[in-house]
C-alpha cells in the first residue's frame, strides 16, 4: 500500500461568528459530544491513514486541550502519529496560510515519509473513506486530483464555496458559488497531490502569492495549466459548516435518525476524546423529546429538540426547546429557553425567559450569568 | 501517597448467582449502571487513593477480564510509575495449580509482592460497588500499629448472621471473627477489604500453604492471626457499599443509581471519579415519541418507548410504544415495538421481540437474555 500522509487543514476556514472567536473551526463543538476536526480525523483514521498532521491557523491551546497526544485517532502509536504544525511568527494574520505554517515548519514537512498527500478541512462534514479516492488518484497518473460533491440546492446551501466546471473529469475552472444556479459542482476543498509535486508547490508559492493557501494554489494550477487537477466526485451526504446559521441548521437537522445514519455508519466510527463523564440521569419529572443528551447531564426538566452536550443541568420546571447547549450549562428552576445556543458554562438562574428566533439564533457566550 | 501500598484485587470467581450473566464471563466484568463493569470500582477508587501498582487475580473466564484491563489505560495506570496486571493462574516449575482459596491466589504470587517489596498489601474484593479511597484506612492502620486492618459496615442486626461479623472492643481493635454466626456478637460486617502488613501477611500465608484449610482470608488466616494474639484493626466504613453477588442485589443497587439513591455522587462529587471504557457513540436519542423518567441512559442508546426507574445501558435501542419498567437493560440489547418488560435484568445483547411482555405480574427479578419471543 502507498505511504500516504494527511493534512486536516484548519487554516482558510470559514468564521462561525463567536463560536470561533476563541477556538478554531476544528473544535467546536457538534452534537453534543464531538469537535468539528473529529470527522476529518476519524476519516483519516478509518482509511488507515496513521499519520496525520494538523494545520493550526490560530488558537493552539484549544487544538492541544482536545487532540490531546493524537492517540484516539491512530491504529498503532508506534507506527502512526499525529504532529500538531503551527506558524509561530506570523508578521501578519492575512500571511498565516497553511502554505506559510508548512515552510515554517520546513523540516518536519520535508521530512515526511509519505508518496502521497491528502489534504481536508474540518467544516465539511462526512464519512469519507479516502483510500478509494487515493486508489484512482494513482492509477489517473496526475499529480493532483480534487473531490467534490455535485449538489442540487446551490442556491441556499454552500454559499460562498469553490465551485468547480470540468472537461473530461479534469478541473477546468473555478468559481464562487453566489447562489445563482441551482445545481453545481462543489469543492469540498479535499485534495490529493504527489508528495513530492506538493513539497514542490509549497516551496515555490511565494514566488506566485504570498496570500495563497493550498486551495488557491490547486485553483492556480488547474485554471493556469500548470498541472492537470482530476475531479473525482464524492457522493454521500455532506454538512457545510461555513457560518452560525449553518451551524445550527445542520446540527438540527441530524436529530433526525434518516440523515444521521448517513453520516454516521456502523463500519465507520467518529472518533473523539473522552470525559468519563456517568451516564444521564432522569428525574422523576423529566420530559424530553426529539433530543439529544449526553453523558454526565441531569435533566429534571423538559427537553425538546435539543442538542445537550456533556455536564447539562436542567433543573425542574426549566423547558428548553429547540436549543444547542454546550458542556456544562446550567438551567435554573422555572426557566425557559428557545432558540438558543449557550457556549460552555453558561448559567441560567431560576425563572429566567431566553429566547432567539427560529432563523436567528441567540448566543450566549462562554461562562456567562444570566 | 505516602506508603508504599500494592493493591490485591480478588476477581476470580464465577458468579453463580448471577445465571447466564456470568456465563462467558467473570463476575467482576459485568456491566453496571449504564456503563461501567463492577471491577471499575475497586480499581478507580485504587486510582483515586494514589495506589498505582495493582494485581488483579483472576481465574474464571479471565479474557474478556483481561483484555478490559488491557494496559491499565483506562484508569490511567498506564503513567511512569505505576503497574497494572492479570494474573491467572499458571503452569510453574511446581506443577499446575489454580487458585484454591483467597489466601491461595496471594500465595502463588508471593515472588510477584516480593519483587515489588510493598510494606503494605490491601487486598480488594472485585465484585463490590463502592466509591472510596482507601487512604483514611492505610492510616489507621499504619498508625495504629496493627497487623492486618479490616474494613467493617455496620449492617442491620436482623441481616447480620449472614456476613462474617466482627467482634471489637473499645478501641475497635478486633476480639473475635464470627463467620456467618447464628449469634452475632456484633452488627459490624467484614467487606472483605484488608490492609495488611506484608512481612506479617507474607509469613501466614506460608504457614496456611501446606495446611488442610480452604485457603480463605475470612476463614483461614484472620481467625489464625487472632490466635495467634495479632493486633487486628477494624475501619468503620461510612457510605454505600453493596456486594452485588445475587441478581437482586444487582438490580437494586442498579436502581439505586437510577432513582439517585445512593451516595455514589455520580453526578454531584466530580472529585473522585469511577474510570472506565469508553464507546465511540452519540450521545443517546430520545425520539419525539420517548418517555423517560428516573432513570439513567448511556451514551449510544436510542429511546423511543417509554422508560421508567431503568437503567439504559450504550448501543440499547427501545422501540416505539415498548415499555421498560424498572430494568436493567445491559448494552446492545433491543426491547421491540410494543414489547413490555417489567422488573428485569435484561442480559447484553438480548432481543425481546415485538410485543412480548416480560415479568408482567411478578415480584421477582427475571433474567432474560438471548432472543425473547414469548
Amino acid at each position: 500500500m502507498a505511504k500516504v500522509y494527511g493534512f486536516c487543514n484548519l487554516h482558510d476556514a470559514p468564521s462561525l461568528g463567536k463560536l470561533t472567536e476563541k477556538r478554531p473551526i476544528g473544535t467546536v463543538s457538534f452534537l453534543g459530544r464531538y469537535g468539528l476536526m473529529d470527522f476529518t480525523l476519524s476519516n483519516f483514521s478509518n482509511s488507515g491513514i496513521d499519520n496525520v498532521g494538523i494545520l493550526v491557523d490560530k488558537h493552539l491551546h484549544s487544538v492541544v486541550s482536545h487532540v490531546r497526544d493524537g492517540s484516539i485517532w491512530v491504529n498503532n502509536t508506534k507506527l502512526g502519529n499525529q504532529r500538531i504544525f503551527y506558524n509561530e511568527n506570523v508578521p501578519s494574520r492575512k500571511f498565516n496560510t497553511d502554505v506559510n505554517n508548512l515552510l515554517s515548519n520546513r523540516l518536519h514537512f520535508e521530512d515526511i515519509d509519505a508518496d502521497y498527500v491528502v489534504v481536508a478541512p474540518a467544516f465539511f462534514l462526512m464519512s469519507i473513506d479516502f483510500r478509494d479516492y487515493i486508489e484512482k488518484h494513482i492509477e489517473s497518473g496526475r499529480e493532483i486530483s480534487l473531490i467534490y460533491k455535485r449538489v442540487k440546492n446551490a442556491k441556499e446551501e454552500f454559499l460562498n464555496c469553490d465551485v468547480i466546471k470540468t472537461e473530461n473529469k479534469l478541473v477546468k475552472n473555478f468559481s464562487i458559488n453566489m447562489g445563482t444556479a441551482k445545481d453545481a459542482m462543489i469543492s469540498l476543498e479535499i485534495f490529493i497531490f504527489n508528495y513530492k509535486t506538493f513539497c514542490q508547490l509549497v516551496n515555490k508559492t511565494r514566488e506566485i502569492s504570498t496570500l495563497f493557501n493550498i486551495r488557491d494554489l490547486v485553483n492556480y494550477c488547474a485554471t493556469n495549466g500548470l498541472y492537470e487537477v482530476n475531479a473525482f466526485s464524492f457522493d454521500g451526504y455532506v454538512a457545510p459548516i461555513l457560518d452560525f446559521d449553518c451551524f445550527v441548521k445542520y446540527s438540527m437537522e441530524l436529530l433526525s435518525y434518516e440523515i444521521r445514519k448517513q453520516l454516521f455508519k456502523e463500519d465507520w466510527p467518529i472518533y473523539t476524546t473522552t470525559h468519563n463523564t456517568p451516564p444521564a440521569l432522569y428525574g422523576s419529572n423529566a420530559e424530553v423529546k426529539n433530543s439529544f443528551i449526553s453523558n454526565g447531564s441531569t435533566i429534571k426538566g423538559t427537553v425538546i429538540n435539543s442538542i445537550l452536550s456533556r455536564d447539562v443541568v436542567v433543573e425542574e420546571g426549566a423547558v428548553v426547546k429547540d436549543c444547542i447547549l454546550f458542556s456544562g450549562t446550567k438551567v435554573g428552576k422555572g426557566s425557559h429557553l428557545q432558540y438558543v445556543v449557550a457556549d460552555k458554562k453558561v448559567q441560567i438562574k431560576e425563572i429566567r425567559d431566553v429566547a432567539g428566533e427560529e432563523d436567528h439564533y441567540m448566543y450566549i457566550s462562554f461562562g456567562a450569568n444570566i | 501517597m505516602s506508603h508504599n501500598v500494592v493493591a490485591m484485587i480478588l476477581a476470580g470467581g464465577k458468579g453463580t448467582r448471577l445465571g447466564l450473566l456470568t456465563k462467558k464471563m467473570a463476575k467482576p466484568a459485568v456491566s453496571f449502571a449504564a456503563k461501567y463493569r463492577i471491577i471499575d470500582f475497586p480499581l478507580s477508587n485504587c486510582a483515586n487513593s494514589g495506589i498505582n501498582t495493582i494485581g488483579v487475580l483472576t481465574q474464571y473466564e479471565p479474557t474478556l477480564l483481561d483484555s478490559y484491563i488491557g494496559n491499565g489505560e483506562k484508569w490511567g495506570f498506564n503513567g511512569v510509575h505505576a503497574l497494572l496486571t492479570s494474573i491467572a493462574p499458571r503452569q510453574t516449575d511446581e506443577g499446575a495449580n489454580w487458585y484454591k482459596g483467597t489466601a491461595d491466589a496471594i500465595t502463588q504470587n508471593i515472588e510477584f509482592l516480593d519483587d515489588l517489596s510493598p510494606d503494605y498489601v490491601l487486598i480488594l474484593s472485585g465484585d463490590h460497588i463502592y466509591k472510596t479511597t482507601y487512604n483514611e484506612m492505610i492510616d489507621l492502620h499504619v498508625d495504629s500499629g496493627a497487623d492486618a486492618t479490616i474494613s467493617v459496615i455496620e449492617v442491620d442486626p436482623k441481616e447480620a448472621s449472614r456476613f462474617g461479623i466482627m467482634a471489637v472492643d473499645k478501641t475497635d481493635r478486633i476480639t473475635e471473627f464470627q463467620e456467618k454466626p447464628k449469634k452475632p456478637k456484633s452488627n459490624l460486617a467484614s467487606m472483605g477489604v484488608y490492609v495488611f502488613t506484608w512481612k506479617v501477611l507474607r509469613k501466614y500465608l506460608i504457614a496456611d500453604r501446606d495446611l488442610d484449610t480452604n485457603h480463605d482470608f475470612g476463614g483461614d488466616i484472620i481467625p489464625a492471626m487472632l490466635n495467634d494474639g495479632l493486633k487486628l484493626q477494624a475501619y468503620r466504613f461510612k457510605g454505600y457499599w453493596r456486594d452485588v453477588g445475587t441478581l437482586d442485589s444487582l438490580h437494586e443497587a442498579n436502581m439505586d443509581v437510577a432513582l439517585d439513591r445512593s451516595d455514589l455522587h455520580f453526578h454531584g462529587d466530580r472529585s473522585t471519579r469511577i474510570y472506565t471504557e469508553d464507546t465511540y457513540s452519540l450521545p443517546h436519542y430520545l425520539g419525539r415519541e420517548a418517555s423517560i423518567k428516573s432513570s439513567i441512559c448511556n451514551q449510544g442508546a436510542i429511546v423511543l418507548g417509554n422508560v421508567n426507574s431503568s437503567v439504559i445501558s450504550n448501543e440499547v435501542l427501545i422501540e416505539e410504544d415498548a415499555v421498560v419498567d424498572r430494568c436493567v437493560v445491559m448494552e446492545g440489547s433491543v426491547i421491540k415495538r410494543g414489547a413490555k418488560v417489567y422488573n428485569a435484568i435484561v442480559a447484553p445483547n438480548t432481543t425481546i421481540e415485538s410485543g412480548v411482555v416480560v415479568n408482567a405480574n411478578s415480584k421477582e427479578i427475571a433474567l432474560v437474555g438471548g432472543k425473547v419471543t414469548h
